[in-house]
């Protein structure tokens, strides 16, 4: 159904009239502001997946364990699982912020590149498949499950996979397609 | 010169098109292919959409008896070997005590992708028979389990940190079992199905019906 978009006040949306779906959002969207969000989660990414999210103390060793290890562990006993969880954790979420970083970068600085549709595309795709924060409520319900059966201890990855889980849901929910169209368009 | 579009109508109505990428609409016929504005390819709705759902519905449908059936893991201990089930798993964790736990592991490894695929199927008959069940309801439903979805990938994680927890050869590991790769294949398919259904068809499909309708009176 074709809905009319009204001159809006900052943070007012548009419903469509026939689903009350929200079909435009006025909202904050500054590819400066998101372009320095986006670096700072780029550098966070490192840490949260390479350092230990947490440590166990079990039958005398101490094992520690990240994000990318888990995965990694299972590629020869079931592939596709092992493909799903490095996709849904690590993969997409790192390119989600690559490419809006390197889109509003271009915007930022006013450049009209030939391949901002094609990033356009490439994020939308991508915002289905970020997972981080289903995979901190498992990390949470894993955390629990553990503490039961031995003595744990968070370790440094945790603290950067929760900053990263921050800065990922303010840039997801500052970032705007239509917005980026339009800026696009104007340049 | 661009046809401007009139607000109350449907795009199909004025032979509009929108573009899913850019959201800038366009002159609907037979031989543009590609939105004028960023050059993607466009289509008045999503192509195949009902057969693509279905396709993948069935798919889940099929891999989600597996994955309730057999061990998702498998716990070596002491050189013996304990399978667990998802629900043997969820059953254990009720006899430890752990409640809360239990719930969440419940509704994201048994209810929500179940209720995702009766939601799902429902949905895609009620566009292809034309069913007169609210429209609205309808997106409703959708957009819940469209939401609701992504969190049965919960179960993958922690099958994920387990294992790299557990990893002590013959002492003490966990390794992932045959019902793991189905419950992903029921997964992806899910989120597949829902994000090749157009929304737009529930709509479509009623006013078939009412057009038709309509010619059957004229015709009486």
């Amino acid at each position: 159904m074709t809905s009319e978009i009204p001159e809006m006040k900052m943070g007012h949306v548009a419903k469509c009239i026939r689903c009350d779906r929200v079909i435009y959002k006025n909202s904050w969207c500054n590819p400066a502001g998101l372009f320095a969000l986006c670096l700072t989660a780029l550098m966070m990414t490192i840490p949260a997946f390479n350092l230990p999210l947490f440590s166990i103390h079990l039958l005398g060793i101490t094992e520690e364990t990240n994000l990318l290890q888990g995965a990694m562990m299972m590629i020869d006993s079931a592939p596709l699982v092992s493909f799903v969880v490095i996709l849904c954790a690590a993969i997409a979420p790192t390119l989600l912020i690559l490419s809006i970083a390197i889109s509003s970068g271009y915007l930022a600085i006013n450049y009209k590149s030939t391949y901002l549709p094609k990033l356009f595309k490439i994020t939308r795709l991508l915002i289905h498949w970020s997972m981080l924060e289903v995979y901190m409520v498992s990390l949470m319900v894993a955390i629990f499950k553990l503490m039961n059966y031995a003595d744990l201890y968070l370790g440094l990855g945790f603290y950067f996979f929760v900053g990263l889980l921050l800065l990922n849901m303010t840039i997801i929910s500052n970032y705007s397609n239509h917005k980026y169209w339009e800026k696009y368009q104007s340049l | 010169m661009k046809k401007v579009a009139i607000a109350g109508k449907t795009g199909k109505e004025q032979a509009l098109q929108v573009c899913s990428v850019c959201g800038n609409y366009s002159e609907h016929n037979m031989d543009t292919t590609q939105c004028p504005v960023c050059h993607q390819k466009i289509s008045l709705r999503k192509k195949d959409s009902l057969q693509k759902t279905w396709a993948l519905l069935i798919t889940a449908l099929i891999f989600i008896i597996p994955a309730n059936i057999y061990p998702i893991t498998y716990l070596l201990k002491n050189n013996t070997l304990y399978p667990d089930t998802i629900f043997s798993g969820i059953i254990s964790l009720l006899e430890s005590d752990m409640f809360g736990i239990a719930l969440i592991v419940f509704v994201a490894s048994i209810v929500v992708p179940v209720l995702k695929l009766v939601a799902l199927i429902f949905i895609a008959l009620s566009v292809q028979l034309h069913w007169k069940f609210s429209a609205k309801k309808q997106l409703l439903i959708f957009t819940f389990v469209d939401w609701v979805g992504r969190w049965s990938i919960l179960d993958l994680f922690i099958i994920s940190i387990m294992v790299s927890v557990f990893d002590k050869g013959h002492l003490l590991s966990v390794y992932p079992g045959v019902a793991a790769s189905s419950f992903t294949i029921v997964v992806i398919s899910t989120l597949f199905a829902a994000n090749s259904f157009d929304t737009r068809l529930i709509w479509d499909s009623q006013e078939n019906q009412n057009n038709k309708l309509q010619d059957n009176e004229y015709n009486d």
